[in-house]
């Protein structure tokens, strides 16, 4: 039998959230009560065993990189909202310009625009609250057969976690009037989306970079597929992580003959 | 939101990602959910940054993770049927065994597992209160703000929290 009035002053005490006139007069208590004195040693206990045993999680760093990217649209759109009209009329012209400048794709034709708006939007729409894959895993060999029955092709999946961009996962998206393959890749906190479909027979282009909003977008086409990448990570850095697509494209393509 | 805003939430807010993640897996117990609600909850507290007064980084972890409470909870109601099918405990099903001493791996192993399934059959409110003290140690009157409840409940819920604790782990006397 413990004091019951007691019980809970002993976990505030051993919390130290016991003011110290109410500590020194229940550690008299205790001295007094072994019953009470008992279920101190218990409680003792059991804090030991639950911090010992209870792990902390630390957030993924996919979470971290999805919270970074809404911070950063955050501010982004923060920039557009304060633009008064005229100004952002100029603002506007000036991005034009400067959008014609850097713009190296050979997209003048209105459809090539619509897609690199498309790859685009799904990129961002992907960083947005569970909608970055369908198909969570890490592994090439799970995300890979997922895609079956869902596309009328298997796209190549690679994994280059060794090359310092893991493989997060897949995910359907639905590109230039088509379903297509969208993987999901990581480097630090950043996320890469890789858009891919099938070629136009004898269409191949090399890489072709742009950079829209913030947002960095490579397109290349090799004899089997067009290639779609975006992402907020710098452009040095996507270009790396393009040669490894290419490289494991070519390795796969020489096996097969 | 002006610029100087931002960097005084990233300063604030986001080092306190790992304490939002730990309690929303705690709370939704699978991880893809939790993801989902720190994600939200940081989304919302992007949003009702202006209304947020305090300077101190632990002001900012009570406040920030008062909203990932909230979110979990809003998020479980909505998404009940879903978690109920879905959960899966990873931790129960990733035990390993080192290789040295087995006896006494095996020994804390079985605590260890006993001590997260008493966690994880304590009702959410206990939980959160247990979360919130041993691993993130913050004080009764943080996790009163954080909880939307008084002081006297924090501590009236964090003691009967640990009697269920108590009653789990130490069935055997000579347990503790």
């Amino acid at each position: 039998m413990t004091h019951p009035g007691f019980e809970a002053q002993i976990d505030a005490y051993l919390d130290g959230e016991l003011a110290p006139p109410d500590a020194v007069e229940l550690e008299e208590h205790l001295r007094a009560c072994p019953d009470c004195s008992r279920l101190e040693r218990r409680r003792r206990a059991v804090r030991v065993a639950v911090r010992e045993h209870l792990p902390r999680f630390p957030a993924p760093d996919m979470l971290q990189a999805r919270v970074r990217a809404q911070v950063q649209a955050e501010s982004r759109q923060t920039d557009r909202r304060r633009a008064p009209t005229w100004t952002a009329l100029a603002v506007a012209a000036s991005l034009a310009v400067v959008a014609f400048g850097s713009w190296q794709l050979a997209l003048r034709d209105a459809a090539g625009e619509a897609i690199t708006n498309q790859v685009l939007a799904s990129h961002v729409r992907s960083l947005m609250p569970g909608h970055l894959t369908d198909v969570l895993s890490s592994d090439q060999h799970t995300v890979k057969p997922w895609f079956n029955g869902k596309l009328d092709f298997s796209p190549p999946v690679y994994d280059f976690a060794g090359g310092g961009f893991p493989l997060v996962g897949g995910r359907l998206e639905y590109v230039d009037g088509r379903p297509v393959a969208a993987l999901a890749y990581s480097r630090r906190q950043h996320v890469i989306s890789v858009f891919l479909w099938p070629a136009e027979r004898g269409r191949t282009a090399g890489p072709r970079a742009a950079t829209l909003q913030g947002y960095h977008l490579l397109h290349w086409a090799t004899p089997a597929y067009t290639y779609w990448v975006a992402s907020d990570l710098g452009l040095p850095e996507l270009h790396d992580f393009a040669a490894l697509l290419r490289r494991g494209d070519s390795a796969a393509a020489a096996t097969v003959r | 939101m002006e610029s100087s805003e931002l960097e005084r939430f990233e300063a604030v807010v986001l080092p306190h990602l790992d304490a939002a993640y730990t309690l929303a897996r705690y709370l939704t117990r699978n991880d893809h959910d939790a993801q989902d609600v720190v994600q939200d909850a940081s989304l919302r507290a992007l949003r009702y940054f202006a209304g947020f007064r305090g300077a101190g980084s632990g002001e900012g972890r009570a406040w920030f993770l008062a909203i990932v409470r909230n979110t979990a909870y809003t998020w479980q109601q909505r998404h009940r049927a879903d978690t109920l099918s879905t959960e899966f405990d990873e931790e129960r099903h990733s035990e390993t065994v080192a290789d040295e001493h087995p006896e006494a791996a095996l020994q804390a192993q079985s605590q260890r597992a006993a001590v997260r399934r008493a966690i994880a059959e304590l009702p959410p409110e206990f939980r959160e209160v247990i979360v919130l003290r041993e691993l993130e140690g913050l004080s009764y009157k943080e996790i009163s703000d954080v909880a939307g409840v008084p002081v006297g409940t924090v501590m009236s819920r964090l003691s009967r929290a640990r009697r269920r604790l108590e009653d789990a782990l130490c069935a055997e006397p000579e347990d503790c």
